[in-house]
């Protein structure tokens, strides 16, 4: 597939970004947390998705899936939430096969599942 | 030995009780409760009967459809239906019993690939491995294969197609991804991968897709059986019309013909509602516990998942991949005839998510100018290839349909390659 080589990365060229540590990324999470409940509407929304990048970038799977859940029950979009969601249910499932917990497994596989068929309703305007 | 045999000649010869039989298995294997497992079994068998009894109505439909298209028009005129396909295997052409043991044994062609190769692909879309499984038996029968040796050989081809396509895609996926995470379980492949070549090749520099205002849905297509009625139902009244009163009193009766077009159009309709009824209780079942034995047996697996998932990275490639598709297919159904080929009628459903991933591919290589290009050549491509095969289809005994997914007309083809091959020696 000659068409398809990959070019040279040009992000590796420039100047690498500093690193954020995890203790400022979750100082930024938690004051999110604090404006969450004055706020609403599509600030809300914005707000919810980026607790969820926050917690993500963190590591924090499981407060970064609440975030993220939180945001999709609230406005159906397809936006970073859902693809940010889809990597982290993956990255859950994946920790419930190496347990060999199978209820996670399929909880995981389920909601992955769902997010399938949110994706089909957004783009034919069910959701 | 007397109940052997009537076990063997009457029991395992029925297709309802050998899936009924596998959904079974999967259930055990899954150590689910006994009241799960009988349920599920039953529901399974169900399931199966359900699919029957819808492809009956589909057959009857597009016999009446395939005389009145010949009447008006003097050719042989197409629905492009993978369902259609399924149905008239599983049941008119008698083979349900070695779809479903090639369905499970793809699973375990796949599973084993996945476990002792670097292609850990698992393909997790069960609809699409049906259809697989279903054109694997097929053109394995019309090689001559039969019993033990046609499930065997269906398998492992099938297993190639569930493991290797996701990892022919998987360059372009991670692109749209951004990641390894997970892959495109969708046997249009072939196709994706041909749309992106074309937009590569055309495309250049050209904006992105989402750059650009577009509607956020497609509402017409709301409701799946609602948008199959919108096309279905005008093409067999037009039809009717063209073929006349006359060419319609053998079906029509004392009805008037075009009420009577109208009513068939409908009842095509509620074939393909019935069959995937039947589909989705069948596998209800059996996917899951494909699922859960796969990832503990594959515990660093990529899931291989239905085409929906790439949507959110690109919506309006999606809305560009429909539309243009679909002029791409509107284009080779009058270009198939040209080459003395039957007319295949272009199907929403597929146009929608097939055409709508290949929109997402092309505009990842070639932008919107590559998309727009890309997906007219997708639309004649997955036109054309389902034209070409149609020939043996009808060989085979199917009744005015062909495949949608390209990846399973391939699959026809290859068959028909290594049948070639054979006829050398």
């Amino acid at each position: 597939m000659f068409l398809f080589k990959k070019k040279k990365d040009k992000a590796a060229k420039e100047e690498a970004v500093p690193e954020i540590s995890r203790e400022e990324l979750l100082k930024k999470a938690e004051a999110i947390q604090k404006e969450l409940p004055d706020l609403s509407g599509e600030e809300r929304n914005k707000a919810l998705n980026e607790l969820g990048s926050l917690y993500f970038e963190a590591e924090e799977t499981d407060k970064a899936i609440r975030a993220y859940e939180t945001s999709l029950s609230e406005s159906k979009a397809l936006g970073k939430a859902y693809t940010d969601l889809l990597k982290l249910y993956n990255i859950k499932r994946r920790e419930a096969s190496e347990a060999k917990d199978d209820a996670k497994m399929k909880e995981y596989m389920d909601k992955i599942d769902g997010l399938m068929k949110l994706s089909k309703d957004v783009i034919r305007g069910k959701a | 030995m007397q109940v052997l045999n009537f076990i063997i000649n009457n029991i395992l010869t029925q297709a309802s009780i050998i899936i009924a039989l596998i959904a079974l298995l999967g259930l055990v294997l899954q150590k689910k409760p006994v009241g799960a497992v009988i349920s599920g079994t039953m529901k399974t068998m169900l399931g199966f009967l359900v699919l029957s009894a819808g492809s009956a109505v589909i057959v009857s439909s597009l016999t009446y459809f395939g005389d009145i298209f010949k009447a008006a028009f003097g050719l042989k005129g197409l629905v492009a239906s993978i369902e259609g396909i399924n149905g008239q295997a599983m049941n008119e052409l008698g083979l349900g019993s070695e779809i479903a043991i090639t369905l499970a044994g793809i699973f375990i062609v796949n599973i084993i690939i996945a476990r002792f190769t670097k292609f850990k692909y698992i393909f997790l879309t069960g609809q699409a491995l049906l259809w697989e499984a279903t054109l694997c038996v097929v053109f394995a029968y019309y090689c001559g294969l039969t019993g033990v040796p046609l499930i065997i050989i269906g398998s492992i081809v099938g297993g190639f197609f569930a493991t290797f396509m996701p990892a022919f895609a998987q360059p372009i996926v991670k692109k749209i991804t951004g990641s390894e995470d997970i892959a495109l379980g969708h046997l249009c492949t072939i196709g994706y991968m041909f749309t992106a070549l074309i937009a590569k090749l055309t495309g250049g520099k050209s904006k992105s897709t989402e750059d650009i205002n577009l509607p956020k849905s497609l509402e017409f297509l709301q409701d799946t059986y609602l948008s199959v009625m919108v096309v279905m139902v005008p093409l067999y009244v037009i039809t009717a019309a063209f073929a006349g009163p006359a060419a319609c009193a053998e079906y029509a009766g004392n009805t008037n013909f075009i009420v009577h077009a109208f009513l068939q159009g409908m009842q095509f309709v509620v074939g393909v509602y019935v069959l995937m009824t039947g589909v989705r209780m069948l596998l209800a079942e059996i996917v899951p516990a494909f699922q859960g034995i796969s990832m503990k047996l594959v515990p660093n697996s990529v899931p291989a998942l239905d085409c929906p998932v790439l949507f959110p990275y690109a919506p309006n490639a999606v809305i560009f991949g429909f539309v243009f598709t679909t002029i791409g297919s509107i284009i080779g159904m009058f270009l198939t005839p040209v080459f003395g080929l039957p007319m295949v009628l272009p199907g929403v459903l597929s146009n929608f998510f097939a055409g709508g991933t290949a929109g997402i591919f092309a505009n990842q290589v070639g932008g919107r100018r590559g998309a727009m290009i890309g997906c007219i050549a997708h639309g004649i491509f997955i036109t054309f290839l389902p034209a070409m095969l149609s020939p043996m289809l009808a060989d085979i005994g199917f009744i005015n349909t062909t495949c949608t997914d390209v990846d399973t007309v391939v699959t026809g083809f290859l068959f028909m390659l290594f049948k070639s091959i054979a006829a050398i020696f």
